[in-house]
């Protein structure tokens, strides 16, 4: 029952203030912080923090209902939250110091500081060895040197978590996760980048030039990096999986309802054995990702290793999305190819659920390590 | 301490209803659940009062066990306790057997209230009569189609919009209001405020038994109006092509649509043409 009520609370919430701007946020690359005020005292900002840091401590199916339904609505808002509450304030939940935790998560929880994590470079991405951002100790401070690329939120985050090697002759077995406020001097926001899709989330390039943070900014200890960024990752895609089941659904249900209306041989085209069976393959896969998504999370929540069923997730539910957005693009036809019409922007959103927080190929490549792995 | 109850009904979401094309009616029994509109304007008003004078509220409802969806949102959303009416001799209740079971239920959970909140509608039904009615089975004064209140010791003043007017009434406690929908926007639940109602709510979930009502007198046994059918009224289009001089159509027009056009500006048109 509570995760009906919470996928209906949040659906109001979504379909209220989100639907009659998702278009426009879209078009216009605009970031709605009308909105976003609105969901901070509801939580959104804080889905699995603790209470004692002023989170909602939600289990991670509520977590997932709340990206799905958000991003239903618009996937670049969905985005935003996925990204800031799995792998913005996950990591500081679960590596990071008491003090650490009392001095940044209150903030993070209550949106004021907007999370952002940042892995890839110009030369590292799915190889999170290949980072060269650099944190060396300076006394009792690291300072921080390098360029970060597609951040997610980077134009509004408050609070960055920076993937930097801290040894340059052991890049591997040094890398640290450092965390970064924006107010930290030599922190600097680069361009918003221009993308195909997920227009409304502010995705840009960090810059960090002599940034300098006191040692105690570092999750963990230095070598740990490889092991949080791993971890993080794992619940990130938890979200990402989310997101790209909602924008599937959204794509589902405008199929539906178009397949009804659109009249074609004087029938609605919903009446002809081909658009019946692309619904009913769209809703199959809705429904296997659904559940495949589910299990993963109650997996975490049983406090279980749920890595490979995270990817597992992930890599289905990203790729049913491009598929389903697919179809619904080709069922609306024309008008489908329309940015008239919601189901334009949702393909463009899908396909970088397949590319971020991991691409299809390093699902598959966690997954097939998992697989064997097993004793057979 | 104002004691503050909330009636609230769970009311089929219309717009996620499926649709019996065969049969041109609502799948009703496949309908998601929905806080009826009214009624969290009547929850929003007494979280209003309760923000501003203090007091406890409890949210009451009746209906199937999964009517208890609702008190866990209105807990979320501020109310400090929920009461479920369930119980299969209750199903099929007119207005007049509702009130009298919701007025028992309020007499048995909370004794001394200070004041009933309902919605002045819902939007399944729509009679507006179980407000009314529950004033009279608990034998307090009531005041429907409320938009805005303020309680000062034991009066309550309010105020509504009626037919181009703004009333002010002022009335004793105990009593009753009908709260019209939309005078606020309602607020969104809080997610942590739902976690919490499912974590650990007061909620007591009350039988027609444990209420001590006459079993004679509820569910659809007692009730004195029956539902023949329901039905969606289908709105027909039709194209007239009109033919003739311009003076002819226009007469035809008013011919066909005299008393409508009449209506709008508001004279007789048939008397005035003769």
């Amino acid at each position: 029952m509570k995760h009906k009520v919470v996928r209906k609370a949040v659906r109001m919430f979504a379909e209220a203030e989100l639907g009659p701007i998702a278009h426009d946020i879209d078009r216009d690359a605009r970031f709605p912080l009308e909105v976003v005020e609105k969901m901070m005292p509801l939580h959104f900002f804080g889905l699995q923090a603790p209470k004692a840091y002023g989170g909602a401590e939600m289990d991670t199916i509520s977590y997932a209902i709340v990206i799905e339904e958000i991003s239903r609505v618009s996937a670049a808002v969905g985005l935003c939250l996925t990204v800031h509450n799995s792998v913005g304030i996950y990591p500081i939940v679960r590596f990071g110091t008491e003090e650490q935790k009392n001095r940044f998560l209150p903030a993070m929880a209550r949106g004021e500081r907007i999370g952002a994590f940042c892995l890839t470079e110009a030369n590292a991405g799915s190889d999170a060895g290949g980072v060269e951002t650099v944190a060396l100790r300076d006394d009792r401070d690291y300072v921080i040197n390098g360029t970060k690329i597609f951040v997610t939120n980077g134009g509004v985050c408050g609070t960055a978590l920076i993937f930097a090697i801290t040894d340059t002759q052991n890049p591997q077995r040094s890398a640290g996760v450092f965390i970064v406020e924006k107010e930290n001097p030599g922190f600097a926001v680069g361009e918003i980048e221009d993308l195909c899709g997920m227009r409304a989330n502010p995705v840009s390039s960090l810059f960090l030039e002599d940034c300098r943070v006191p040692e105690t900014n570092m999750l963990g200890r230095p070598g740990d990096g490889i092991k949080i960024g791993l971890a993080t990752l794992d619940a990130g895609r938890l979200g990402i999986a989310a997101q790209a089941l909602g924008l599937a659904q959204a794509a589902f249900e405008d199929s539906v309802r178009y397949s009804k209306e659109r009249q074609q041989f004087r029938k609605p085209i919903s009446s002809f054995q081909t658009i019946q069976n692309y619904l009913a393959d769209m809703a199959t896969e809705i429904d296997a990702g659904r559940l495949l998504l589910y299990r993963a999370c109650a997996v975490k929540d049983a406090g279980r290793p749920f890595g490979a069923e995270a990817a597992m997730a992930k890599l289905y539910c990203s790729e049913l999305a491009t598929r389903v957005t697919n179809t619904a693009v080709q069922i609306h036809g024309g008008y489908g190819y329309s940015k008239e019409y919601d189901v334009e922007r949702y393909f463009r959103d899908a396909k970088v659920t397949e590319i971020y927080e991991g691409t299809s190929e390093v699902q598959r490549m966690v997954i097939s390590r998992a697989v064997l792995a097993q004793r057979t | 301490m104002l004691k503050l109850v909330v009636c609230i009904k769970q009311v089929p979401m219309v717009s996620e209803l499926p649709w019996d094309p065969a049969k041109g009616t609502l799948q009703r029994d496949l309908a998601e659940g929905m806080m009826n509109p009214a009624c969290r304007s009547a929850l929003d008003t007494a979280l209003r009062i309760k923000e501003t004078a203090g007091g406890k509220i409890t949210a009451i409802t009746m209906g199937p066990p999964m009517a208890e969806e609702v008190l866990r949102e209105a807990i979320a959303l501020g109310a400090d306790r929920g009461v479920l009416l369930s119980d299969r001799k209750m199903a099929g209740a007119d207005t007049s057997v509702t009130s009298y079971t919701l007025a028992r239920a309020i007499e048995k959970a909370c004794p001394g209230f200070d004041l009933v909140l309902c919605g002045f509608s819902t939007s399944d039904s729509e009679t507006a009569q179980v407000g009314p009615q529950l004033a009279e089975e608990l034998d307090i004064p009531g005041v429907a189609y409320v938009d805005e209140i303020e309680i000062s010791g034991h009066t309550v003043r309010m105020r509504r919009f009626t037919d181009n007017f703004l009333e002010t009434l002022e009335m004793d406690l105990p009593g009753l209001v009908t709260v019209n929908a939309g005078r606020y926007a309602p607020r969104h639940v809080p997610l942590g405020g739902l976690q919490a109602a499912f974590d650990g709510a007061d909620i007591v979930s009350l039988n027609a038994a444990e209420i001590g009502l006459d079993p004679e007198r509820i569910g659809a046994k007692g009730s004195a109006t029956k539902i023949l059918n329901v039905y969606s009224p289908t709105a027909g289009k039709k194209n007239i092509v009109l033919t003739g001089a311009p003076k002819r159509i226009v007469e035809q027009i008013f011919e066909r649509f005299d008393d409508k056009i009449g209506g709008a500006i508001g004279k007789d048109l048939k008397t005035e043409r003769k």
